[in-house]
């Protein structure tokens, strides 16, 4: 137990690198920055929404129903700038002297237009001088007075024909109740709430999953490339320690390593992604109704899931990293690793298990690294049957895969195992021949 | 004295290349016994197979009794290995390293505190002890290489080419803490290709040649032998 921890002690050492430190630093602070500058955008997109918009007007109709119109909508919060060159460019000078980024020109025989149902063409003019968050928020503030305006004008309509009748009921006749179902749960909502609450589980954890196993692969082909580049390998082998016991300390300062990055890694990004989506009201509520609620058990089914394709990731992982000879070669073996792992996390996050082909699904199952993804979609659905198979898959896959590592750890493939244009060789080395 | 080493008729096989053709030699305990040859003679091969890192084709070795292949374990309680191009751990300092290693042969921590005070000591890195290994210069690896090879005090301490790429000062103070701990009961196997290190340092030597023991003796009896000045000209005469 001792040689273990002196093996973790050191490997912990050699991997948590002042370099690697600061560059974990680098991608919170990154993360932390992005997040508050979207963040500060979006604050500012809404204040200015609290604000009444500035809209520069040509009114060339000049009919009392056109002011009327525009009457309706300084209630709306919409600050009027009256423009009185009829110029267009001019108007368009004059709108940005006032500092209005939309230009509106109410044609000549708007009323007429509008009142003899036969239409009328407003101009607008949107003064662009940066495509931010904040600006076309503006933009499409225009749009939904043009939407108010014609609903107005709908209205207006509407009361004239059918005076004792509601417009809002004529306009919008069907009014609807949604309500999502899951299982023999009925709760009220819509699906796309459902999903966007649903992030965490649909991003947030599968990005965790998928980093932390590709880091865990990445740190023990690393410490293994580290000691047949810094030639340090033959005397730990020659040391009176446990082969199992380098194996294990090995892996378990990888794990860590690989964890404490993924942790910093998925916690900067979450910050980021939360300045996207803001918090749904009720949005817990709903969940809860629902049952699609992560339970302690359900999070340890995933835990162990993970644990185990770490496990089975570490000992590819430490097999491939044998037949390195330095930091470069290691990195490049970690391909395959990467090509298993991103698989099932791009299958998964645009299909989902239910839908897939048969084939798909078995060549799923059978990739090991697949099954902390599947846990972690199905697991919110009470699914067990299928994570613990996957659990049950991933105990037998690991301990192959592990006892292989500790064979070959046992012999002197260790040493002379290199790998050669890509092709896995076993070759002497110029010492080998002394 | 008994036998610290048996070799009996060794052999290695690499794919289609034979690095060791079946030798044979003993190490009484307390000597510094030498391999001595040139480049891809097998003086490597054989110190690995030794020292548990890599299996032999054919025959047999045995350290303290044990067979390397049956009880690599024990074996490696026994011995202390330092490999030709061996290095350190960079990212660590060098008294980092050195207790690092002097955990796994110490059975408590005033064990640890005593192996590795004789470990700072023999590495004579002074200040420099504290700083990590990537800042230090191939002479200084070295001399904290050698430091932890010996400062465990194993029964058998097997050193590939100790001094190997070293200046002469740094080679005969190497060379000096070699046969100081040789004096206090640590048996020495150590292979090289500088004669005139081996005629300094060792008992008796091994000339191998082409995975083949040529002779083995003192140095004295084979010069004698071979009627030559040195061990260079014998290793000469014995070769041709």
């Amino acid at each position: 137990m001792n040689n273990f921890f002196n093996i973790f002690k050191k490997e912990i050492k050699e991997l948590l690198t002042k370099q690697m430190l600061l560059s974990l630093a680098f991608m919170v602070m990154l993360f932390g920055l992005m997040g508050s500058f979207i963040n500060n955008a979006k604050e500012q997109a809404q204040d200015q929404l609290l604000e009444p918009t500035r809209l520069a007007v040509l009114n060339l109709d000049n009919s009392a129903y056109s002011k009327e119109i525009l009457t309706k909508l300084t209630k709306n919060n919409i600050e009027i700038v009256e423009i009185k060159e009829e110029n267009i460019e001019k108007a368009i000078e004059e709108s940005q002297l006032k500092e209005s980024m939309s230009l509106l020109v109410i044609p000549k025989g708007f009323e007429d237009g509008i009142k003899k149902f036969q239409g009328s063409e407003i101009e607008i003019y949107s003064i662009v001088k940066d495509l931010g968050l904040k600006e076309s928020t503006s933009f499409a503030s225009i749009s939904s007075i043009i939407s108010y305006l014609n609903q107005e004008i709908n209205k207006d309509f509407i009361k004239s024909a059918f005076e004792e009748k509601e417009p809002e009921n004529i306009i919008n006749p069907i009014k609807t109740k949604e309500f999502v179902v899951v299982k023999d749960k009925i709760a009220p909502g819509n699906p796309a709430t459902l999903q966007s609450l649903s992030m965490a589980n649909s991003t947030i954890i599968p990005i965790l999953l998928m980093l932390s196993i590709m880091y865990a692969g990445t740190m023990i082909i690393t410490s293994m490339g580290l000691e047949k580049e810094n030639k340090t390998l033959e005397t730990l082998l020659t040391l009176p320690v446990k082969r199992e016991s380098i194996i294990l300390g090995k892996m378990a300062g990888a794990i860590v390593v690989a964890l404490l990055m993924a942790v910093v890694y998925i916690g900067g990004f979450n910050y980021y992604m939360s300045s996207f989506t803001p918090p749904i009201e009720g949005g817990t509520n709903l969940m809860q109704t629902l049952g699609l609620v992560m339970t302690s058990f359900d999070y340890l089914l995933l835990g162990i899931s993970l644990f185990l394709t770490i496990l089975v990731a570490l000992s590819i992982c430490m097999i491939l990293g044998m037949f390195s000879q330095d930091i470069k070669s290691a990195q490049g073996m970690q391909f395959p690793i990467i090509l298993l792992v991103m698989i099932p996390y791009f299958l998964l996050t645009f299909q989902s298990l239910e839908t897939m082909p048969m084939g798909l699904k078995i060549f799923l199952y059978l990739i090991p690294f697949s099954h902390p993804f599947i846990a972690s979609k199905v697991l919110i659905f009470n699914n067990y049957s299928i994570v613990i198979a996957g659990i049950i898959y991933l105990i037998i896959f690991a301990a192959l895969t592990m006892y292989l590592a500790i064979r070959l750890f046992n012999t002197d493939k260790v040493l002379t195992a290199k790998a050669s244009f890509g092709k896995l060789k076993f070759r002497k080395t110029k010492n080998d021949r002394s | 004295m008994s036998k610290v080493i048996e070799v009996k008729n060794l052999v290695k096989d690499y794919e289609n290349f034979r690095a060791l053709k079946g030798i044979s030699f003993e190490v009484e305990e307390g000597e510094i016994f030498g391999l001595i040859g040139p480049n891809a003679a097998g003086k490597t091969t054989t110190l690995r197979i030794i020292a548990t890192l890599i299996q032999p084709t054919n025959g047999e070795a045995k350290v303290f009794n044990y067979n390397v292949v049956k009880d690599p374990e024990k074996v490696r309680e026994k011995i202390s290995y330092l490999p030709e191009e061996a290095g350190a751990y960079k990212n660590l300092s060098g008294k980092e390293y050195l207790d690092f290693i002097a955990r796994f042969y110490a059975k408590d921590k005033n064990e640890i505190k005593e192996i590795l005070t004789r470990g700072l000591e023999l590495a004579k890195l002074g200040e420099k002890i504290t700083n990590k290994v990537s800042t230090y210069s191939k002479g200084m690896t070295r001399r904290l290489l050698i430091a932890r090879a010996l400062m465990a005090k194993p029964k058998l301490a097997i050193l590939d080419e100790p001094t190997s790429g070293l200046d002469v000062i740094i080679s005969r103070e190497i060379r000096e803490i070699i046969k100081n701990f040789a004096q206090q009961g640590t048996t020495v196997l150590l292979s090289s290709h500088n004669m005139l290190e081996v005629e300094f340092l060792c008992d008796r030597i091994a000339l191998i040649d082409k995975g083949e023991i040529k002779e083995i003796g003192t140095p004295e009896q084979l010069k004698e032998e071979y009627n030559a000045k040195n061990i260079e000209d014998v290793f000469i005469k014995a070769v041709k």
